[in-house]
């Protein structure tokens, strides 16, 4: 079986603080929950269900480092679509719509939402253009039927739900599914052999122009602390005359 | 020769020139006078090698990068009680061996990643920055230096396909058994014996001070074939866990490495099989002194990076702390302290890095091995000295994992050879 | 024919009060709007939606549609609109919406934008407010095309009052036979609670790592949610660590509340958590640890344990 998994480069939401000292330079890396989504597709390999995991990202240059790491934690080879705009989600989908025609794999597994963007829509829409079943929130996967279908337990605001899909599908990772392997220097070693293949959208056969702009950013403004209480009555006593809410 | 140019200077300037200081690319500009404030300019923190005639290349950037990372999210756990409780962290040790550290410097057909010797040491001054736990270090050079670097310079084949595998991947501990009651800085008047009988060896004699005693699964001992030929008759052995006859007795408590676990070994009758005869019979004074002057070139590396999280440490602490009305750094008898473990820790990594270059280009380094251990020893323990009186009483408190380090450095002037011992050795090199 | 069109969820029993806000959107951006329903068996649910303003309930009820299968959901929604001419096409956040409405977008060809939580009009065009980086930051965004998907973040609006005239429920008609049969529903807990819906109760009591075990975590977060008649919450690390389930989850991937009072045990204040309660009228937070982040963010703080601290503070809510 043949896995795709789709990683997006972003800053890394975690200052890194390294025994004390802190690290200046704003750090690039994958998508923790694109993280999830490799890890387990090293999983089902392990299993020996999966013969090849391909890696896949759209980014500038600068993005062969994150690369590297899904290589070091055990992707054979990655693509990188070489295209350094600002891309909307759907943009993205038919990106990797065509990226998938290209490599043709049986499962596509991808995070169900970057953590910079916060959209959680790309796994949906990618389904949608390949007219394939998806299964997205995926907290536990398993092969059914000689690989033929996919049993997934879901995520869902009402608790846990069990849908079956047939491949080929794509899933979307949540948090909960597994927990990334940290990469090891021989990983990292062997990394170092291992193809990325850098394609424009021109070379993949593909045209997008993404259909949103991004007209400003801004910090919401902070909300203030508030004041110390010193034991439960007077928190009752605040709650009750001061913020009114008891 | 010092280059003091603000922007980074043209190739020329990078020309091969022995110990020519560049300030770094990414401290140039408007992050120069805050890199150079914090400490970091010039170290390792932004990858940037501040001293020898070259910077590291891409894929030695990412490695200590990786080795960093890993490092600060996986290892500082539960110090302060370990250290209390002289607890070793088995948890942090597989860690490290599936990382890859403990095989760095092992060929690849073995298990290990082939490191060079400057990268090793490059790896390991990261690791001691990024890891609080000198103990758990100090294992791992116990490790490193005293049996699989022995094996990969004197093991047959076999023995290196049967043992390197696992202790490149931290499954097999390693350790070695060679000081006595009686035979510390006098390495080589050890007696405890070992008697060929048959296809065995039985080895009688007591060790102490083996580091990794209780924990290991292999150890390199050495042990006497015939006292009349004296240095020229100590043979090594490999000594599994468990060998019959062999008793690692009663955990040794220390002031400081207290998470590294050390003990005394006795050897009644213990039986070894031939084929774990380490190099040939009477060629163990040999393979001691060369995997010595690795250790003497390597096991303070870490140190050098704890040195650097000391600065950090104290140049923060010297900033924030206000008495008198100012921050403590603006007091000259403070900064004076802060600048000296600046130059100790920079002139460390200087002998640190040239020792590991040398080592890689050619094969006699025993001159440099012993100065690189004499030098980072002493600069550790003063920094660590420093360090304390600057947090002040804070400084006392375990809490504040200060006075640790101190406890902790104190020993480097101890073991691999004593600092007398390195005196003595480089004394004689220089034909005295 | 109506310019919006709103996708209502419902839990084969009733309406999902948080997908009501969703009106509030259309409203603001004008022009008629209708309201979708796919399911089947929806009388009961179809008829409690006709006072809301809408220019039509329209339903699509069919045994192929009584799970919510994204597939066919999706193709529905997509013919829906395609039949009804809508524009907008509009939902409120939640797991159903995301899983379907992204799916219907790209059927549509149109881009969607996630969690809008106010809209601005500028020379006549209109653009989009969205948290971004976990809530940390906003974009104003604006989208090209004939048609766009929107979802809301149901706190940054307002239900609507069931109080228009009536309007008619029309039956939206489609081939079931053609529809995909890629996904197959299995199974899900059913889990029904007295305590009021997480994101819509008045009161929120929310519980971290500190509280040891599930038993605990029901007694003490439990304990003091029900003194308040609030709904019980929970942090990533409190569900990994199995005291909570997965939907009692707030923060950044999980579910986003703004009560009046929010009430934080043992809760240090991750940036992802902190982005599921920014907009609480009230939080106050109890922790050991004087530093916790958390404090920055309290309108009232107090450093204590809270194995001390909230069977008293129950006490003291039964006893006034």
């Amino acid at each position: 079986m043949k896995i795709l998994v789709s990683f997006k480069s972003v800053p890394d939401p975690n200052d890194v603080t390294i025994a004390g000292a802190a690290v200046s330079t704003p750090k690039s890396v994958i998508n923790p929950f694109d993280e999830i989504a490799i890890e387990e597709a090293l999983r089902i390999r392990e299993r020996g269900e999966a013969t090849e995991i391909v890696g896949v990202t759209i980014g500038a240059p600068a993005v062969d480092e994150q690369i590297r790491a899904a290589l070091a934690m055990g992707v054979d080879c990655a693509i990188r679509i070489d295209d350094s705009r600002a891309l909307d989600p759907y943009a993205v989908a038919r990106i990797l719509s065509a990226v998938v025609q290209k490599e043709a794999p049986h499962v596509v597994i991808m995070g169900k939402q970057a953590v910079d963007d916060d959209s959680n829509q790309v796994g949906q829409m990618l389904a949608g253009l390949l007219g394939w079943p998806q299964a997205t929130f995926v907290s536990k996967i398993e092969f059914l039927d000689n690989k033929t279908r996919a049993r997934c337990t879901r995520e869902t605001d009402a608790g846990l739900e069990v849908v079956e899909v047939n491949l080929p599908a794509i899933i979307t990772t949540d948090l909960r599914l597994n927990e990334p392997r940290y990469v090891s220097l021989p990983g990292l070693i062997k990394a170092r052999r291992k193809p990325i293949e850098a394609l424009t959208c021109d070379q993949l056969g593909v045209t997008v122009r993404p259909l949103t702009t991004v007209l400003s950013i801004a910090r919401p403004p902070k909300r203030a602390a508030g004041t110390r209480v010193e034991s439960v009555e007077e928190l009752i006593t605040k709650l009750k005359q001061e913020a009114k809410v008891l | 020769m010092v280059c003091a140019c603000l922007t980074a200077p043209p190739r020329a300037c990078r020309v091969a020139v022995y110990r020519v200081y560049r300030v770094t690319p990414a401290a140039c500009g408007s992050g120069v006078a805050e890199a150079v404030r914090d400490g970091t300019s010039g170290s390792q923190a932004d990858g940037e090698l501040n001293g020898m005639d070259f910077a590291w290349s891409d894929q030695q950037r990412e490695l200590l990068d990786a080795v960093g990372r890993f490092a600060s999210q996986q290892l500082n756990y539960n110090v302060i009680e370990n250290d209390r409780d002289s607890v070793f962290n088995h948890d942090a040790w597989k860690k490290c061996g599936s990382f890859g550290i403990q095989g760095l410097p092992v060929p690849a057909e073995y298990g290990g990643l082939g490191m060079d010797p400057l990268t090793t040491v490059a790896a390991l001054e990261r690791l001691g920055y990024a890891c609080k736990d000198n103990g758990l270090l100090f294992s791992i050079n116990a490790h490193l230096w005293t049996a699989v670097t022995p094996l990969v310079y004197n093991g047959s084949e076999a023995q290196k396909k049967k043992y390197l595998p696992g202790l490149c991947n931290g499954t097999i501990i390693g350790g070695n058994a060679m000081s006595e009651p009686n035979s510390g800085s006098d390495a080589f008047s050890l007696t405890t014996t070992a008697v060929k009988k048959g296809s065995r060896y039985i080895i009688n004699g007591s060790k102490i001070f083996v580091t990794n005693g209780p924990i290991a699964d292999l150890l390199v001992v050495f042990a006497t074939v015939d006292k009349t030929r004296g240095p020229d008759g100590i043979s090594a052995f490999l000594v599994e866990k468990d060998s019959p006859g062999m008793n690692v007795a009663r955990k040794l408590e220390k002031m400081g490495v207290r998470t590294s676990p050390m003990a005394e070994v006795f050897f009644e009758n213990c039986e070894v099989p031939e084929e774990n005869l380490l190099g040939n019979e009477g060629g163990g004074a040999f393979l001691f002194t060369r995997s010595m002057t690795w250790e003497r070139g390597c096991i303070l590396a870490s140190a050098v990076g704890s040195m650097q999280r000391l600065l950090e440490t104290c140049i923060r602490y010297a900033n924030e702390r206000k008495q008198g009305g100012q921050s403590i750094g603006k007091y000259q008898l403070v900064a004076s302290k802060i600048v000296d473990m600046k130059v100790r820790v920079e002139s460390s990594r200087h002998m640190l890095y040239h020792y590991g270059w040398l080592s890689g280009h050619r094969k006699a380094v025993y001159l440099e091995a012993a100065m690189t251990k004499l030098h980072i020893a002493d600069c550790w323990v003063k920094c660590c000295e420093d360090a304390i009186q600057i947090h002040g009483g804070y400084g006392y408190m375990t809490e504040y994992e200060v006075e640790r380090e101190l406890r902790d450095a104190v020993g480097s002037k101890l073991y691999s050879g004593t600092s007398e011992i390195q005196r003595n050795i480089i004394a004689s090199m220089l034909g005295l | 024919m109506a310019e919006s069109l709103i996708l209502i969820e419902h839990d084969r029993q009733q309406v999902k009060r948080p997908s009501l806000h969703a009106i509030a959107l259309a409203r603001q951006l004008g022009g008629e709007y209708a309201l979708l329903l796919l399911g089947h068996g929806l009388e009961g649910i179809a008829a409690s939606l006709v006072s809301y303003g809408a220019s039509a309930v329209v339903v699509a009820d069919d045994p192929a549609l009584a799970e919510p299968l994204a597939d066919r959901y999706a193709k529905v929604v997509a013919e829906a609109v395609r039949k009804g001419g809508a524009k907008t096409i509009l939902g409120t956040s939640s797991t159903f919406s995301k899983d379907v409405l992204p799916r219907a977008a790209a059927l549509l060809d149109a881009p969607m934008v996630t969690d809008v939580v106010a809209i601005e009009e500028m020379d006549g065009s209109i653009s989009y407010r969205r948290p971004i980086n976990a809530g940390s930051m906003f974009a104003t965004v604006k989208v090209e095309g004939d048609r766009r998907i929107l979802t809301v973040r149901a706190t940054a609006f307002e239900p609507p009052a069931a109080n228009a005239v009536p309007c008619p429920i029309k039956r939206f008609d489609f081939d079931a036979a053609s529809l995909p049969n890629g996904i197959q529903f299995i199974s899900r807990e059913e889990r029904r609670s007295d305590r009021p819906d997480l994101t819509e109760a008045r009161v929120v009591v929310s519980g971290g790592r500190p509280l040891k075990d599930k038993e605990t975590f029901e007694r003490l977060v439990g304990g003091l949610a029900d003194a308040l008649g609030g709904a019980i919450g929970a942090t990533r690390a409190a569900v990994d660590a199995g005291m909570a389930p997965n939907d009692y989850q707030i923060g950044q991937t999980g579910k986003i509340v703004a009560p009046e009072l929010y009430i934080a045990l043992g809760i240090s204040g991750a940036i992802q958590h902190l982005a599921g309660i920014k907009d609480s009228r009230v939080i106050v937070a109890i922790n050991k640890d004087p530093d916790a982040p958390i404090f920055q963010m309290a309108t009232y703080a107090l450093v204590g344990d809270l194995y001390e601290i909230v069977p008293q503070l129950i006490e003291s809510i039964r006893r006034a």
